[in-house]
């Protein structure tokens, strides 16, 4: 492929101008200035044309300095002097495009459009407005830095105040060691005392118990033993249907035979060593004849009676009675075994220990409670050091001249919704007309060199992302939350104004440098 | 925008699901298993047609032959028409001979621009077996038994229509009692008519053959109930096309270019759908159908056009020619090698069969004789071809200025901002949100002062809302359509509660375009134009998001006949108000999401909701390319994906692509983030800023681009083989294409690349290299290439706007080719009047020519300047600069 490009100049347009060349500033002016050769040099000095082709809407030079004052080049750019307002340099393609970029029109030469020159308007209007605002700004810059003052006291404070917990935490670690000690001093003998005084109490219930069982089991026997002959055989055990293993509604031999561990009949040792053990739990007196109507109990052991303790009586009993009146009424069921709970704990009740063990708990108590009050007031130092140093350590600005909003809270509502923005914390949204306020974002970050606050991580939108908001800061008089909108779902902008966004405005010049002819 | 989360927020959670998996919600839609008629017709097997011809019946005249067709099972006759059109283009008709009553047959005016124009057939031969009639340089074969017709182009069999024998026409009946006893016909037929129907209602009753399956007389999709008041009611045939491998076209799927055999999968539907988030690759209906297909082989192009507005089903397969038949009715070459086929089977829901039969034998050929039966693409006005910004939603006027002045203080051009359905009072098309905004006319002042335009959305669904005047306008005149019961049809879309205006009537329509007057649509003005979406139409709450079948349309209509077409009349509707408030002054621009054949001839195409995703931006060009082979050639899809967030690689990418395709448009659910292109990064919105740019530049190339589409019904973005036809390693070529026969694009549409493999076609024309040459692309390069010989007209002196251009100078970028040779020619009229599209009309403009770029060549070339100080005027062709080598 041969690639060899040339340029063919069609139609020349050779502008016959005054002065310096359309569309060049006055500082500009002398780079334009034609010399003794009739020779113009590109600006960027990529080369040199005869000065009849600058403007001639043809472009020659790379970097465009040859049609300042046409749309020929695409990188060019044209000066409008604007007299009486700001001068601009809009870009050529500007240039003779049927719409006024300059206020005094000189962008607009061919006529496509009859552009007013509104200039000194817009001039008076610019300066009036660059006064309110230079005021508003210097106003907002004073109230600023008292902002920045009373910033600078806070943290000092804040900081005196973390030093100050700081000492008082070092001294309370001494103390902390001190009451720690004691308290592991008091707690040994109160220790030692409680175990002799619960070891004994163990050692005593259980001979009770083991005593309880054998009067039990006693009673069992003589039960069973319908026949008093000191034997409890097959043929006693055959009329309690608890033994009915299949609950085929009948006890076999072989059922009753099983329960009496293969024997045909036991004296009363062998009952109580070997059999009592395993049937108690099932073990019921025998009822009337009225009530044998009502329907065996579950066989499951009765695990709701809480206490594992030797059963005293045959548990079941209870339990297959008809619960009374509105015998739907669980809680009273409840409230029975609790009730049959406590007086089960009351009868087996563990003795008060005796004034001496009593004492040493009141002193390990004491000890105990002064441990807990130091510590306690040691971890809430640490809370207060971290809260203090997380509000130390937050970016507030270069001169933490945004310090002052913290802690502070700012409203805007519109046609739907107020909006509230509480800095360097959160910022929510509630429906004017009531409901719940959701969370748009917490505080995340600065951007753009502390004009934008980024507040992220809101509450997740459906199908779509989590709710954040760009707080836009600038000058104003006071704090006020000006407009929130939502330029894309969920991510929401706010307009704050503040004067901690006040720089310091530019001293006013003498002369206005813009006046140029 | 379209079918989207906030539908599916109506229907409660359990669609949660849905949307996070992301894709096609298939159960929404039918698979030919559940549409009855599909079923029917693809369970037929290949293999002689009961169809015979009735030679007695015969009767010629000078450009048509008509004659009867006895299905020889049922005794059932039918008509065939066949007539010979002007331009190698032929028309098989066949309909009932006696219908119960009228079958649907689309007005003559709307798809089909006019009565075609008739060409003479010559009977060249009238044998005992066949008649052979002469079209040009073309026969046709009639086969009388079995019934086929053979299209013989030169020697070639090119076209076989029911070679497979899938002839199958199902006669409008009555419907059977309950009591399946016989039973004396309800109307007396006379003479031997009546004979015949006795027969055919034995011949029934003997043999109950697969018409007596349930599904006839009524069918249930779903929880929807069709009653299907007419009964079976579909027509379908094969047609083959014997020595092609590739068909093309049938749009709209989201497809590669080269249709795929449907052996292994559902057959290509045709049925206008709003689908929410479609799936790539496979033969689902979407938004529009155009029922045209095109075969290519080295030696021609042929195609076909099925006039027909009723859901359509398309199976294709591969097969081989029955060349033992071609060795009767043609010369064929000798030999043994086999000769490949493509079978298509073709079959509609109700209406007749009616085949436009196109012989070439070029592609250009076929589409002027596309274009003589359903037109060409209007040129569009000048802005409509730049780029537009569009969003769901801008929020509000200040919303609009900021984008707006954003775009110009980053220096990115841009011609037209568009509203989506936030903007209304409530989703009440033709009226303002009053308080996001107030001063509509003011806004829209505001951008038309830089030369720019707006656009809004205008829906085909209206409120039911008697406080809305359009729609106790369009109530009170009896204009919505209605249910099947005869009742306005109700259903759900956007604003909830809707009824839609029945567009199928001419009165309506042109009621719909009275309403974009400016004295009716208040706030709008002359800079002010129209989309139309959700126009398949959309119904959130109807069997596949649609209206319901059995709906009643205009002269006695159901939706089942005309489903089709009405998103193309709404767009028609649409593009006639916009030009009647201009008094025909100015040509309209409506961008439309459903359409149909002919629709180009109103505006702009969209692909839908398509997705952020690097597939999505890959099958944008086979989609779009074509949308062009089907004559849409005004269409694009959304820059970035509708739906998700493109990363910025993507979105760069992206508009890289789109800035070569004829529809440029980005836009974004309102779901995803901001994406203006000021917002991307400063290297991504340098290179974005520097494609639309590139855009602008060629508006000219692209205008006279359209220009010649709208003159020959060219294709704009091309396949290769449009060009290149015997170069047979284009014809599967879908990611690479051309815009007219100058510019060679091949968009970048993988992630990570920094290069990619371009084909130069022509052998004796230089692009770069070697046929197939490895091109670096890293990020901020576009590979577009122009070819050797040609002359491409630019404008260099890129502005906020086209409008802004309209007198700038031209640069011509010449490139020679190996005989140091290049012609090219460019279109200039008024950018937006719709009166001015004559070339041989005289004007004047201040434009000029201001610079000559000559690409390929060694030394200074012999040109007259005063040659080319005659380019002021109008049109030029074929401006040849020659020059020694």
């Amino acid at each position: 492929m041969y690639c060899i490009y040339f340029l063919l100049i069609v139609g020349v347009k050779v502008s016959a101008e005054i002065g310096r060349p359309r569309g060049v500033s006055i500082s500009m002016a002398s780079k334009y200035e034609p010399n003794d050769q009739k020779i113009f040099r590109c600006l960027d000095g990529s080369g040199t044309i005869p000065y009849e082709h600058l403007n001639d809407d043809y472009c020659d030079c790379a970097d465009g300095s040859d049609e300042p004052g046409t749309s020929a080049c695409t990188n060019g750019k044209f000066h409008c002097t604007n007299a009486g307002y700001t001068p601009k340099n809009v870009q050529s393609s500007r240039v003779n495009d049927g719409v006024c970029d300059c206020c005094d029109g000189s962008d607009e030469y061919e006529g496509k459009i009859e552009c007013v020159n509104n200039c000194k308007e817009l001039g008076k209007k610019m300066r009036e407005e660059q006064d309110e605002k230079r005021r508003l700004q210097e106003e907002g810059f004073k109230k600023r830095e008292g902002f920045i003052a009373e910033a600078n006291n806070m943290m000092e404070g804040k900081k005196l105040k973390i030093q100050e917990l700081e000492k008082e935490k070092t001294e309370l670690q001494d103390k902390l060691k001190e009451l720690e000690a004691k308290k592991a001093e008091a707690e040994g003998p109160e220790k030692e005392a409680k175990d002799k005084h619960e070891q004994a109490w163990k050692e005593q219930k259980e001979v009770r118990d083991k005593e309880r069982s054998a009067i039990k089991a006693r009673e069992a026997f003589d039960e069973l033993d319908l026949n008093k002959d000191g034997f409890v055989d097959v043929l006693e055990i055959i009329p309690h249907m608890e033994f009915d293993i299949d609950s085929n509604g009948v006890v076999s031999e072989e059922e009753a035979k099983e329960h009496l561990e293969d024997n045909e009949k036991v004296d009363f040792d062998e009952f109580s060593s070997r059999i009592w053990g395993n049937i108690q739990s099932i073990y019921k007196k025998l009822v009337p004849d009225d009530q044998k109507e009502v329907p065996p109990p579950p066989v499951e052991p009765q695990g709701e009676t809480g206490v594992p303790a030797p059963t005293e009586e045959p548990q079941a009993t209870p339990h297959i009675t008809p619960i009374p009146d509105e015998g739907d009424d669980y809680d009273d069921e409840d409230d029975e075994d609790e009730d049959d709970e406590e007086d089960a704990v009351d009868e087996d009740k563990m003795p008060e220990y005796d004034e001496e063990t009593k004492a040493l708990i009141a002193a390990a108590d004491e000890a105990r409670k002064n441990h807990e009050e130091a510590d306690k007031r040691s971890r809430d130092i640490d809370g207060e050091i971290t809260t203090l140093t997380s509000y130390l350590n937050t970016d507030y600005g270069k001169d933490k001249e945004y310090a002052i909003l913290r802690d502070n809270c700012y409203e805007y509502t519109d046609r739907e919704y107020t909006y509230k923005l509480c800095p360097f914390a959160t910022a929510s949204q509630r429906p004017k007309a009531g409901g719940h306020e959701t969370n748009l974002g917490r505080w995340g970050r600065w951007e753009n060199d502390y004009k934008v606050q980024v507040y992220d991580h809101g509450q997740n939108c459906w199908n779509g992302p989590d709710r954040s908001v760009k707080v836009h800061l600038t000058c104003g008089p006071e704090h006020q939350l000006t407009n929130a909108y939502e330029p894309s779902r969920c991510e929401y902008a706010f307009d704050f104004i503040t004067p901690c966004a006040c720089n310091q405005p530019p001293q006013p010049q003498d002369k206005d440098p813009h006046d140029e002819l | 925008m379209a079918a989207t989360t906030i539908r599916l927020s109506y229907y409660l959670c359990c669609l949660l699901l849905i949307v996070q998996v992301h894709s096609v919600n298939r159960d929404n839609f039918k698979t030919c298993d559940q549409s009855g008629f599909c079923k029917r017709h693809r369970s037929m097997q290949p293999g002689n047609s009961p169809y015979i011809v009735l030679m007695d019946s015969l009767k010629i005249s000078s450009s048509q032959i008509s004659v009867q067709l006895l299905n020889t099972k049922t005794n059932v006759r039918l008509v065939l028409d066949l007539y010979g059109l002007q331009g190698n283009t032929a028309r098989v008709k066949i309909n009932e001979l006696e219908p119960l009553k009228p079958r649907y047959e689309i007005p003559v005016g709307d798809v089909l621009i006019g009565e075609p124009k008739q060409q003479d057939l010559k009977v060249l031969d009238k044998g005992a077996g066949s008649i052979t009639l002469g079209l040009e340089d073309n026969k046709i074969v009639v086969s009388y038994s079995p019934f086929r017709i053979d299209f013989i182009a030169g020697e070639e069999p090119v076209v076989s229509i029911n070679a497979q024998g899938l002839l199958k026409f199902e006669h409008f009946r009555k419907k059977p009692e309950a009591q399946p006893e016989e039973q004396a016909p309800a109307n007396p037929i006379e003479g031997e008519e009546k004979k015949e129907e006795e027969g055919e209602k034995k011949e029934e009753e003997k043999k109950p053959d697969n018409e007596e399956e349930p599904g006839l007389w009524e069918e249930t999709y779903k929880s929807f109930h069709d009653p299907k008041p007419n009964g079976p009611a579909s027509v379908g045939i094969d047609v083959s096309f014997p020595g092609f491998e590739n068909v093309y076209g049938i749009p709209e799927h989201a497809e590669s270019m080269a249709l795929k055999t449907t052996k292994d999968t559902d057959p290509y539907r045709l049925f206008n759908l709003d689908v929410f988030e479609y799936e790539l690759y496979n033969p689902m209906a979407l938004y529009g159908s155009v029922p045209v297909m095109w075969a290519h082989n080295e030696k021609s192009t042929v195609g076909i056009y099925w006039n027909n507005a009723a859901e359509t089903w398309i199976d294709i397969r591969s097969t081989t020619a029955d060349k033992n038949f071609f060795s009767k009715i043609a010369d064929l070459v000798k030999g043994n090698t086999e000769m490949a086929q493509m079978d298509t089977h073709w079959f509609s829901e109700s209406g007749v069969v009616d085949i436009f039969v196109m012989l070439g034998p070029r592609p250009k050929d076929v589409f002027k004789q596309y274009a003589a039966l359903t037109g060409s693409t209007e040129l569009p006005p000048l802005f409509a071809i730049a780029y537009h910004q569009c969003r769901w939603n801008y929020n509000d006027q200040d919303d609009v200025k900021n984008v707006d002045a954003n775009m110009d203080s980053f220096d990115i051009p841009y011609d037209v901002i568009w509203l989506d359905i936030e903007h209304t009072n409530g989703k009440r098309y033709f009226t303002w949100d009053a308080h996001k905004f107030p001063s509509s006319k003011d806004m829209i002042n505001g951008v038309a002062v830089k030369g720019r335009k707006m656009v809004t959305i205008v829906d085909p669904h209206l409120k039911r809302d008697d406080n809305y005047n359009v729609y106790t306008d369009a109530k009170n005149r009896d204009m919505m359509v209605k249910g099947g019961g005869g009742e306005e049809y109700e259903g759900w879309c956007w604003p909830g509660s809707s009824s839609w205006p029945d567009f199928i009537n001419p009165e309506v329509r042109n009621w719909w375009a009275s309403k974009f007057q400016y004295s009716e649509y208040g706030g709008s003005t002359p800079d002010l134009y129209i989309w139309n979406d959700m126009n398949e139409p959309s119904v959130f709450n109807g069997p596949e998001i649609t209206f319901h079948k059995d709906v009643q349309h205009y002269g006695g209509t159901e939706n089942r006949d005309v489903h089709n077409l009405y998103g193309f009349y709404v767009q028609k509707a649409t593009a006639e108000g916009i030009l009647m408030r201009s008094n025909n002054e100015q040509r309209p621009f409506v961008l439309t999401r459903a359409f149909f054949a002919g629709s180009q001839r109103f505006g702009a195409v969209w692909t839908g909701d398509n997705m952020g995703e690097w597939s999505h931006l890959k099958v944008s060009n086979p989609m779009l390319l074509t949308l062009n082979l089907a004559g849409i050639t005004f269409s694009g899809a959304d820059v970035g994906g509708f739906f998700r967030n493109p990363d910025h690689e993507l979105q760069t990418r992206w508009y890289q692509a789109g800035s070569f395709q004829p529809f440029f448009r980005a836009h974004a659910h309102i779901d995803t983030k901001r994406r203006e292109p000021f917002l991307l990064p400063e290297e991504n919105m340098k290179i974005v800023r520097e494609a639309i740019r590139k855009r602008y530049t060629y508006l000219p190339f692209w205008y006279t681009l359209f220009y010649h589409g709208f003159r020959s019904g060219e294709t704009v973005m091309s396949p290769l083989w449009v060009t290149y036809p015997e170069d047979k390693s284009t014809f599967e070529m879908d990611d690479e294409y051309l815009l007219g026969s100058s510019l060679l694009v091949k968009p970048i549409t993988e992630q990570g690349s920094v290069g990619t493999s371009v084909y130069f076609p022509g052998k004796d024309e230089s692009y770069a290299g070697s046929q197939n040459t490895y091109v670096n692309a890293p990020l901020d390069k576009i590979p577009v290439f122009q070819r050797g010989g040609s002359i491409v007209p630019r404008k260099m002196r890129v502005r906020r706007s086209s409008s802004l251009m309209a007198s700038d100078p031209f640069t011509l970028i010449i490139c020679l080719d190996k005989q140091g040779e290049a012609s090219g020619d460019f279109f200039k009229n008024n950018i937006l009047q719709s009166s001015n599209a004559d070339p041989s009309g005289k004007g004047s403009t201040k434009e000029w020519v201001e610079k000559l770029i000559i690409v390929g060549y060694p030394k200074l070339p012999q040109v007259s300047i005063s040659q080319l100080m005659a380019i002021h005027s109008l049109y030029i062709t074929a401006m040849i600069v020659t020059a020694e080598c």
